[in-house]
């Protein structure tokens, strides 16, 4: 049972950040169609600056991390206007196969400016864990988990409660009547890029203080994030929130409780059982037509 | 009102209208008819922007020179595309504030939509239910009003009355002679022939990209071989 509420816990750690890469990938997917390989390359741009600000640079600790996420978005307008807006009018397979591209590059030139030797992020925090009765978190985590909870309910408020957000659901939904309403599709396209972009990058400055940096991180969170996503439903906010969850959730228990070597194997797990039994994600929406 | 002067569309290299002319003047409602395939709804989407063109269209004086639906839609001209077309996971009310997304004036916007609600009760109970639950009668009346959210000088409608029930035909063309009524001069397509020429001033009739006949209604409904062609002898 004490077991049980330390996975619980660490569950939601980790589950915080897997929602905010699967709801960047979801957006993505669902208001442009690019099934976006560079995801986990701006996870691991995110996490490069905000080493290169808060070590090297010695910037203070949050204002590194900001300016890391700001970056993050930066990379991600230019990936899209130099890369995507081209190939608007191509189909999936050939935005995917020139992001897979990019993935490749930026993960060499990460190598190529960094070197393969994993890096650490100082932080601020005290390294005694918080103990409450049976279980313990480390300050660090209770940040990471605290900005991702901040991060998530801002987009949410974002989403629902905007103009801006409404517009962006409805392009989501119908790009073509949303042009008639007005909506500049290009700029929307940017900007759900940007902002996607930014959700992978803050997911990596957060985490970086927490694990290490190294060039090859990106592969697994790219994989991770699109089983999220999977879980979810293609393009569901929602069920990419829950999925980062649930995802979470399996690699906790998955390593607590079945073995540990398991632990990056459970989303893939997942992705097939979900597959198998619910292809249509774990929260499609209901609809009616006609 | 609106000029459009030789319009050209092609689809790839597939040509679906050639040098088409017409004319919508102030507060009248003017109907597009022809079979399938005939290019009408090429022809509105030419107008809104949705789609490139050869050719000239001017609306009070401005060209527009393929400028695209968010410039047009500033002109005044609102385009309700074929198959309603509502944002099916957005709520009503949020549907009709997409209608509304270049305007600025938030407190009419507001009496717009209570306004709304007011005429179609049934929505109103519904205004934070997704738009994608409600019948396709109810689906049509909001697609109807979001257009009519920009408060357009000129809406365009592409087949209202398509896959509706009789009685939700007859309410939507109300709706519509309701809003050519209060001053928005109407332009729409519709493939029940008979149905359109009752109700506009002018039509024109498409035939495989081109224009064969046009003329007030009665001349219209009058003329042997549109009767023959169109109404059913």
């Amino acid at each position: 049972m004490e077991q049980l509420l330390q996975h619980l816990l660490n569950a939601v750690v980790l589950g915080g950040t897997y929602a905010l890469l699967g709801i960047g990938l979801t957006l993505i997917f669902g208001v442009m169609r690019v099934a976006n390989f560079t995801h986990g390359e701006l996870y691991t741009f995110g996490a490069y600056m905000a080493y290169a600000l808060i070590g090297p640079l010695e910037l203070n600790f949050f204002v590194g991390l900001a300016i890391a996420v700001m970056l993050g978005i930066l990379l991600g307008i230019v990936i899209e206007f130099m890369l995507l807006r081209p190939l608007q009018k191509s189909d999936m397979d050939t935005t995917m196969l020139v992001t897979i591209g990019a993935w490749i590059a930026l993960q060499n030139m990460e190598l190529f400016g960094w070197g393969g030797v994993a890096k650490s992020v100082p932080h601020p925090f005290p390294t005694d864990p918080f103990v409450i009765g049976s279980v313990s978190v480390a300050p660090l985590r209770v940040f990471v988990v605290c900005v991702a909870m901040v991060l998530l309910v801002s987009f949410y408020l974002m989403i629902n409660r905007t103009t801006f957000g409404i517009a962006m659901r409805a392009t989501f939904q119908d790009p073509e009547v949303s042009s008639l309403m007005g909506v500049k599709i290009n700029r929307m396209f940017t900007l759900t890029f940007a902002i996607g972009s930014g959700l992978a990058a803050s997911a990596g400055a957060l985490l970086a203080p927490v694990f290490v940096v190294v060039p090859m991180m990106g592969d697994l969170v790219t994989l991770k994030a699109f089983a999220v996503v999977i879980l979810g439903g293609l393009g569901n906010i929602v069920g990419a929130t829950i999925g980062g969850f649930v995802l979470g959730l399996a690699e906790e228990l998955g390593a607590g409780y079945i073995d540990s070597g398991y632990r990056d194997a459970m989303g893939f797990i997942l992705i097939i059982a979900v597959l198998l039994l619910r292809p249509q994600g774990l929260f499609a929406p209901r609809e009616r037509t006609g | 009102m609106l000029r459009v002067d030789g319009l050209s569309v092609k689809y790839g290299a597939v040509p679906a209208l050639h040098g088409v002319s017409l004319e919508v003047n102030e507060g009248e409602l003017v109907t597009l008819i022809g079979a399938n395939g005939a290019g009408k709804s090429t022809m509105l989407k030419a107008i809104s922007g949705l789609v490139k063109y050869e050719g000239e269209i001017i609306f009070n004086g401005e060209s527009f020179d393929n400028c695209g639906p968010r410039n047009v839609l500033t002109m005044g001209i609102a385009h309700c595309p074929e198959g309603r077309r509502v944002f099916p996971q957005l709520t009503v009310t949020e549907n009709l504030l997409m209608g509304a997304y270049l305007r600025h004036d938030r407190n009419e916007v507001r009496r717009d939509i209570d306004a709304f609600f007011e005429r179609f009760p049934r929505l109103g109970e519904r205004r934070l239910q997704a738009a994608g639950t409600l019948s396709g009668g109810e689906q049509q009346m909001l697609a109807i009003t979001r257009t009519m959210m920009s408060r357009p000088k000129l809406v365009l409608f592409d087949e209202p009355s398509l896959g509706l029930a009789p009685n939700l035909v007859e309410q939507t063309f109300r709706f519509i002679l309701d809003i050519r009524a209060k001053g928005t001069t109407v332009l729409m397509v519709e493939q029940n022939a008979f149905a359109a020429l009752e109700l506009c001033d002018r039509s024109y009739l498409l035939a495989s990209g081109k224009l064969v006949q046009h003329g007030t209604s009665s001349q219209m409904l009058s003329n042997p071989h549109i009767r023959e062609a169109y109404l059913g002898g």
